[in-house]
């Protein structure tokens, strides 16, 4: 038998689960983050395949939340720091080894491009808009002029924000569950998916709604091959791999994890989507928001559970 | 730092030391014992530990630190610089040994090998008041030092070497 104690007063997240350092603020955002990357990602890639016209859902009229959704995550994030006064600390240096430090790059950068991307497609929800000032109007003009420029840049900023909110975790070797490279990869395959539900929302014609709807379907299908592999890869792993996989294969968060996220939020949706495809009659909003919820608590059990995971000694 | 298991009681004396010398808000630590307790009555083996901050060589606290609050001084000890700390508790998450903490007033905390005491020419309070005179400090990159001596001369062992850290306490067994 073994015995571990710590004798004198300390606190300690182990024992009392509330002193975690990170809550809601952080799986929030990265949810926000995903999401926003995945709609901006699906917005440039049509905009530089010049098939605006043939999908104007994806490309002019969903991005129109993406600029709500980075302000709320960045909020969430302000939030969560303890330190408030001193953020702008982060925007002082640039820190290879740091995924923090390159996101908190990349989100400076990605927020005022979204914000461009909206005002360049202003008109597509108030046709009479006026911009008053000829500075902005000409601005317009120019920006329009370099739309595809604009769309690559988005493109590889969103690839690197919805991989980012992966890398974050997986570069915590202090936590087993987190410290995996198939974390990045999986998070964007979900903020993916989550961007295509959300542009089903916005799509302008039966053709749009079916392609968004396809490539949700494939994206589903990768991110469970992504999380059969998350498993292979850690109970063929260390000890405290084992356990951390463990916390998903009978332990606290077993339940959650296979209700919440996979049935409710991948194998409900996805067979709702084959159902859509075959011309079955669906509320179009049904799965989507499965596909929604079940990306917002893969996060936040993902977030939760990593935490407890650990080294023992 | 090198601590040794065998001279160790236990009496957190070094705990309250650190909060006093390094003003700890109270309820939290810097440093804290451990008690491991191995096999079953009457065949028990006792080892007590100090533990602390293991000043890492490959801290995975100072990799983590989106703005370079979190660093190493010059001969290796890690600090944080508070008004470059911006509360975000990466290295929090990073540290396989808990060693951190968000203190009240917003920043992280933790030990420092009382830095301030060291350059004076002293000791770490943890170290100059441990009443068995358990605990050896020094300079491990010189090789006559008192703590690299008693290296050369005992069994030790670190914490967890296999999460990849290279930490540098050092426990006497």
């Amino acid at each position: 038998m073994r015995e571990e104690i710590i004798t004198s007063g300390r606190l300690n997240p182990h024992i009392d689960p509330h002193l975690e350092i990170w809550h809601w603020q952080i799986p929030l955002y990265l949810f926000l983050g995903g999401l926003a990357a995945g709609i901006l990602f699906f917005a440039a890639l049509y905009t530089i395949m010049g098939k605006e016209d043939k999908y104007p859902g994806a490309v002019r009229r969903a991005p129109i939340i993406v600029p709500f959704l980075l302000i709320l995550g960045l909020f969430a994030l302000f939030l969560d720091l303890k330190h408030k006064l001193f953020f702008w600390q982060l925007y002082t240096t640039i820190k290879f080894q740091s995924p923090m430090s390159w996101g908190a790059w990349a989100l400076m950068a990605i927020t005022p491009l979204s914000i461009v991307w909206v005002a360049m497609h202003i008109r597509e929800f108030f046709p009479k808009w006026d911009w008053k000032y000829d500075l902005l109007k000409d601005l317009e003009i120019e920006a329009l002029k370099y739309k595809v420029h604009i769309a690559w840049i988005i493109i590889v900023l969103s690839v690197i924000l919805g991989i980012y909110t992966g890398i974050l975790l997986s570069a915590f070797n202090a936590r087993p569950l987190w410290n995996t490279s198939i974390l990045g990869p999986l998070f964007l395959t979900s903020g993916l998916s989550a961007g295509a539900a959300v542009i089903i929302l916005f799509a302008q014609s039966k053709k749009e709604r079916e392609l968004f709807i396809k490539i949700d379907l494939l994206l589903i299908v990768i991110e469970l091959f992504l999380i059969t592999h998350l498993f292979m890869g850690f109970l063929a792993s260390t000890s405290v791999q084992i356990d951390a996989a463990n916390l998903f294969l009978g332990g606290q968060y077993t339940a959650p994890f296979w209700i919440f996220v996979v049935i409710l939020g991948m194998l409900v949706p996805a067979a709702l989507k084959i159902m859509e495809l075959r011309h079955f009659k669906i509320p179009v909003i049904i799965p989507v928001v499965m596909v929604l919820f079940g990306g917002v608590m893969f996060r936040f059990i993902i977030v939760f559970a990593g935490q407890m995971s650990r080294w023992l000694y | 730092m090198a601590i040794d298991t065998k001279k160790c009681v236990g009496c957190s004396d070094c705990v309250v030391a650190c909060q006093t010398e390094n003003n700890v808000p109270i309820g939290y630590c810097r440093d804290w014992i451990v008690e491991v307790t191995d096999g079953t009555y009457p065949r028990l083996e006792i080892e007590l530990r100090s533990e602390r901050c293991n000043h890492c060589d490959n801290s995975p606290c100072v990799r983590c630190c989106p703005t370079g609050a979190s660093h190493y001084e010059k001969g290796g000890i890690v600090t944080v610089t508070h008004s470059k700390c911006i509360g975000c508790g990466a290295c929090i998450a990073s540290c396989p040994y808990d060693a951190r903490y968000s203190h009240p007033d917003g920043y992280v905390d933790k030990c420092t090998f009382c830095l301030h005491r060291i350059q004076k020419g002293l000791k770490p309070a943890c170290v100059s008041v441990c009443p068995t005179k358990c605990m050896y400090f020094g300079d491990l990159h010189d090789p006559n030092s008192e703590v690299s001596l008693i290296l050369k001369k005992r069994k030790h062992k670190t914490l967890i070497p296999e999460a990849g850290t290279q930490p540098q306490v050092y426990y006497l067994i």
